[in-house]
């Protein structure tokens, strides 16, 4: 897994701060076997810490005047597709709302995923979207599935469609965006009806069209989510879901980080001293699999990039 | 009658009247008799009359005015502080209770907050919700469970009180983000005892500066690791926050720098204060937070923050600073925790808790909710909403229909407190006595491993009438002492601060604020002068148009008119305004408060004296409003003068540090300026007689009209004029005399080594006006003197570069801090520029200023 992020300005850059999350997390499902995160020019501080949710993030310092920076991630990632109990995704979605049961186990920590968090603003598009997956006594695994093939059938994946300002509220009305766009979309709409999702960034390995040879960077960061299915003890348990694929989340996704939406966990942003007015970012996530086969990007749609925005809103494509 | 007295027959026979509100007097008992803490002063305060009292409320208006005591509403501008002149005085009994539940509350508080931000066992047990914490603004989980864990969050924190009916002391709020308030309590403290000396001696009551030695102790044993020296630096959101001046105040009288944000850099995950020039970088231990913590750091927090430092919380994260309060205590201003805090008390020390609360449901527990949307369906609706961040303005102007609907939406996010009827206590207000509600705030530290509350506080008076109770000022609070041989505060051995260092930090903008002090106090006292000149000759000919005067009147107005612009034809209109229009660039309103924002910024450096001219000011403004005669213009003018002039007395008391010569170096460039100016006026030719009356005034307007007399015996030319302003080397008016002083400024800073930009450009500038010849400069040519309006426009554009030089080397501190994003994101590049293609560096970034 190979992940770079360059920045370049049209003036030195005196001092530049920047915190990334571009390091896998081990899971039980996720083996990390190497990581390494480089930046040039040399940080004279560079630390890797633990967020709240267990999250790696990565924080440095540049001091020296640059024109551009390079933060880039290497690792080598064993995934293997995360095995769900039957009772858990039998559970109907009216019993996994933490914030109305709080007695669940592990309800308390899964409360803040069921409210309302920056960049998921639970609009009455969302709820009303949502509203008709999510049918009384319906189990919350296939109400949750039920939603993510409507987004898919519904929404166009167009990345000229929103910008780094787009609400929710302007995805429903465009029935388009990017993969964060479905994403913040689903959890908007789920939780909205009480119940607890919370946003995951990652990669997800492509394979080349058949017969191309495979293009270094073709691939892109990504993002999905997870729905929290209680569980009778312990934490309980989370679905991922791939809204942009429509499919569950298996041994092709490497998740790196998750949080209430984009905000929490964006590959990379940064805080700058420069007089520069311009400034380019170029992204190149590269993810090859060892071995394997299956379905890429969405057909038709090569490389798409969630990109890493400052304001920690921003998208761009490559 | 006496004012104690009318106020006892009131409320008694409101007692028995009206049982509307059952409110607790905290001076008459329900039988009428005063009750224990009011006894001891009743045969003082009993004499006070009405008469007394309109006098004692002017006092109070003009100390606080002298003190330049001001506060603003989220919102609004600032207005002056307003202070009662009756203290609310509680006795020692009353206080004893409530000094063990302050102390209580205050390790609760502490230990809920250890919790939250570590092992979180409050939530996950159940004790409290987890959204009343998780959904709060002030929960920052950036520093949950962070690798250096921060023992004691909370050292100083705030709780506000109310009584019930039955007298008993509630909690009605914690404010542990960055409590304010102290510092007005102080001054609060300062002036009631100026103004009402008798009482003040007679009381026995705990006086608070043991308290602030306290707190600087505290916050010195704050810091990290075993330090003997550690640097301690107040944060401030700036001169615009509401609190400024409580912050100031906080940091000046503890000794420690005010800073702001921009003032410091994090590097390899430590805190630094920034220096001018090339001087080492010092590091910071301790920050006194006034800075709400989602603005710290645009890097970890809300990127669009101009107020923080990147890289804070890494270093916070770290352990390598300390922050009073912790980063996240902004989690306890929280009403959503309120109903909690008994088990949590329980729980985390093992005891009861002693001080109640208001009486509050959560909205997100369901029988919680049923109770509050009961209560606000029940006529005078008993409980009022509040969101748990406090954003009191959320719900302002909500209809209920609209307020049913949010909290139906998200339930956590709000509760339901029953309202308190508070106590009473007779205030001024509105030129009359008068029963009005009240509520307390008190403090408490963390000193010497245990809470203390300070033996005082901030009384909040409120007024009731329209349709809610909004502050409307506040009083003093007196704590009586059981013995009078009791120490202060129960501090008997607390350091007294002046066996404690203080190092004064000239930090780069510190220095652009006292560049800008000089420069806005000169502009002022300029055009004050002129202002005066000119009135006076409108006065004599503005009624003979055409005559002698009102020629040169026009060329003075024209002077005026460059400066400020002109606003109106009616001359004594265009005067007033000029003086208290503060929306006119240029005029006097606006250079004054312009002044007084760029002293703001360093008011923790200044002398206490410094505001006195604010208060000059302010009076003299008040008494030209109230006269239309032409004859107040310059009265008011003059006073005005004479507040500016004292600045400068003030400050010619400064240490000769780096901020001084800033603050002389600003007002000799502006003089210079100025100065150029005004000679403008005597490029013109208009005949001899309006020439002399022209130059007279302008010798008037530079004051240097005493030296010409005496040099020249009343014989005014236009050499002598000019020889006296330009080239003199010993009239501190010449050109050449604010030159040679600007210079010697300039060599006394940090980061000039003789030859800096500034300083070659100021030399540069000198030796021009070696080689001037007066004779040359005032020969007449045409309509006009061609030589001088040359050199004049020579002049004028190298002052404005040397100042943009002085900003460049001393001030600027580098651009902003932006997030990746705020670089407009482009395509591709312009290609380079060649290299050694330097044109550019000729050009002076100026600041806006």
């Amino acid at each position: 897994m190979l992940h770079r992020t360059t920045y370049s300005y049209d003036a030195d850059v005196g001092n530049s701060y920047g915190q990334a999350y571009v390091r896998p997390r081990p899971l039980p499902f996720q083996h990390v076997d190497a990581c390494a995160v480089t930046i040039t020019p040399t940080p004279g501080d560079l630390a890797t810490g633990i967020d709240c949710y267990g999250n790696q993030s990565t924080y440095f310092q540049v001091s020296q005047p640059h024109r551009q920076l390079v933060v880039e991630a290497t690792s080598d990632v064993e995934v293997v597709a995360e095995l769900h109990g039957q009772e858990a995704l039998a559970t109907p979605w009216e019993r996994a709302r933490p914030l109305l049961d709080p007695t669940i186990p592990g309800a308390w920590s899964a409360a803040e995923f069921a409210v309302e968090s920056e960049l998921v603003q639970h609009s009455a598009g969302a709820r009303e979207y949502a509203a008709s997956s999510l049918r009384p006594g319906r189990a919350l695994a296939e109400a949750a599935t039920d939603l993510m093939h409507r987004v898919y059938a519904d929404f166009h994946y167009d990345p000229e469609a929103t910008t780094v300002t787009s609400t929710i509220g302007d995805v429903l009305e465009k029935r388009a965006g990017v993969c964060q766009d479905f994403a913040h979309l689903m959890l908007a709409g789920l939780r909205a009806h009480g119940v607890a999702a919370r946003y995951v960034s990652g990669y997800l390995a492509t394979d080349p069209p058949p017969g191309k040879e495979r293009i270094f960077g073709a691939d892109a960061s990504h993002a999905w989510l997870a729905v929290w299915l209680p569980t009778p003890t312990g934490p309980g348990e989370w679905l991922a879901l791939d809204p942009t694929n429509d499919q569950w989340v298996g041994e092709r996704y490497v998740t790196v980080a998750w949080g209430r939406d984009y905000g929490d966990v964006p590959p990379v942003k940064g805080v700058i001293f420069t007089d520069a007015e311009k400034s380019t970012l170029d992204v190149q996530v590269d993810v090859a699999p060892v071995a394997g086969e299956g379905h890429c990007a969405r057909a038709g749609e090569p490389g798409r990039v969630v990109g890493q925005d400052p304001a920690g809103m921003g998208k761009f494509s490559t | 009658m006496t004012v104690l007295r009318d106020y006892v027959t009131a409320s008694t026979q409101s007692h028995l009247g009206d049982s509307l509100v059952a409110r607790y007097d905290e001076v008459v008992a329900p039988d009428g008799s005063l009750r224990a803490p009011w006894r001891p002063l009743a045969h003082l305060a009993g004499q006070l009359t009405e008469r007394d009292l309109v006098r004692l409320d002017d006092d109070v208006t003009r100390f606080l005015a002298d003190d330049g005591v001001s506060y603003a509403r989220p919102g609004a501008r600032r207005q002056p502080w307003k202070l009662d002149p009756v203290p609310l005085v509680l006795d020692p009994g009353t206080w004893s209770g409530l000094q063990t539940g302050l102390a209580q509350r205050a390790e609760l508080l502490n230990a809920v907050l250890v919790d939250l931000y570590g092992a979180q066992s409050l939530l996950a047990e159940g004790i409290v919700p987890a959204p009343v914490v998780t959904a709060h603004a002030g929960y920052t989980r950036q520093v949950v469970r962070p690798p250096e864990v921060d023992p004691r969050p909370l050292v100083f924190t705030a709780t506000d009180l109310a009584r019930d009916g039955a007298g008993e002391w509630r909690v009605i709020g914690d404010r542990a983000q960055a409590p304010s308030g102290l510092g007005y309590a102080m001054e609060n403290r300062r002036v009631v005892s100026r103004v009402l000396p008798e009482l003040y001696r007679e009381a026995g009551l705990h006086r608070m500066e043991p308290y602030f030695w306290a707190l600087r102790s505290a916050l010195l044993q704050s810091a990290n690791g075993d330090l003997a020296d550690p640097r301690v630096v107040v944060l401030t959101p700036g001169p615009h926050s509401e609190t400024a001046y409580d912050q100031a105040f906080i940091a000046s009288t503890l000794g420690f720098p005010l800073v702001e944000g921009n003032d410091l850099v994090v590097r390899d995950g430590w805190v630094y204060l920034r220096q001018p020039g090339y001087g080492r970088l010092e590091r910071v231990d301790v920050i006194l937070r006034r800075v709400d913590a989602a603005w710290t750091d645009p890097l970890a927090l809300r990127g669009d923050s101009q107020l923080g430092v990147p890289g804070l919380v890494e270093a916070v994260r770290r352990g390598r600073v300390r922050m009073v309060n912790g980063l996240g205590s902004g989690v306890l201003d929280n009403p959503g925790l309120l109903p909690y805090l008994p088990a949590a008390c329980e729980h985390l020390l093992g005891e009861p808790l002693l001080l109640e609360s208001v009486d509050t449901w959560w909205c997100g527990d369901p029988d919680g909710l049923r109770r509050v949307l009961d209560d606000l369906e029940r006529p005078g609706a008993p409980t009022v909403v509040r969101a748990i961040d406090g954003s009191t303005t959320e719900l302002a102007g909500c209809s209920f229909a609209e307020l049913l609907a949010r909290i139906t939406d998200e339930p956590h996010r709000y509760v339901g407190q029953r309202r308190l009827p508070f106590s009473q206590a007779p205030s001024w207000i509105g030129h009359r006595a008068s029963a009005a509600p009240v509520t307390l705030r008190t403090f408490s530290l963390r000193y010497g491993g245990a809470y203390r509350p300070l033996i005082g506080g901030l009384a909040n008076v409120y007024d009731e009438r329209g349709t809610g109770l909004s502050t409307v000022s506040s009083k003093d609070v007196w704590v009586l002492k059981e013995d009078p041989a009791d120490p202060d505060q129960g501090l008997a051995d607390v350091l007294s601060m002046t066996a404690a260092r203080s190092t004064p930090v000239i930090v780069p903008r510190v220095l652009e604020d006292f560049f800008w002090v000089g420069r806005y106090a000169e502009r002022t006292e300029d055009l004050l002068r002129l202002l005066l000149v000119t009135h006076a000759v409108a006065e004599d000919y503005r009624t003979r148009p055409g005559s002698v005067g009102a020629a040169s009147l026009d060329v003075l107005l024209g002077v005026l008119a460059h400066l400020a612009g002109r606003r109106h034809d009616d001359l004594e209109a265009e005067f007033r305004s000029l003086l208290l229009d503060d929306d006119r660039t240029g005029g006097v309103a606006d250079s004054v408060a312009r002044l007084r924002d760029a002293l703001t910024g360093v008011r923790d450096q200044l002398s206490a004296d410094t505001w006195r001219t604010f208060g000059v000011i302010e009076r003299a403004n008040q008494a030209l409003l109230a006269t239309p005669y032409s004859h107040q213009t310059a009265d008011s003018a003059g006073r005005i003068l004479t507040g500016i002039l004292a600045l400068h007395g003030v400050t010619a008391g400064m240490v000769r540090d780096p901020g001084w010569h800033m603050l002389g170096a600003g007002r000799m460039l502006e003089r210079c300026q100025q100065l150029v100016r005004l000679l403008h006026a005597s490029t013109v030719r208009r005949g001899l007689d309006v020439d002399r009356k022209v130059l007279e005034g302008v010798l008037a307007a530079a004051e240097s009209g005493v030296t010409h007399r005496r040099r020249y015996r009343g014989w005014i030319r236009a050499g002598g004029v000019l020889d006296l302003l330009l080239l003199d080397v010993d009239n501190p008016r010449s050109l050449r005399f604010a030159l040679t002083e600007l210079g010697a400024h300039l060599r006394a800073l940090p980061a000039s080594t003789g030859s800096t930009r500034p300083e070659r450009l100021v030399e540069n500038l000198l030796s021009d006006l070696d080689e001037l010849d007066i004779a040359t400069l005032v020969a007449v040519g045409g309509e006009g003197r061609p030589h001088l309006v040359r050199l004049l426009d020579s002049i004028a554009p190298q002052l404005l570069r040397i100042g943009e030089a002085i900003e460049e080397l001393h001030v600027r501190t580098g651009p902003p801090p932006r997030t990746f994003g705020q670089v407009a994101l482009v395509d591709a590049l312009p290609a380079e520029p060649a290299p050694g293609d330097l044109s550019e560096l000729g050009d002076a970034r100026g600041e806006a200023s």
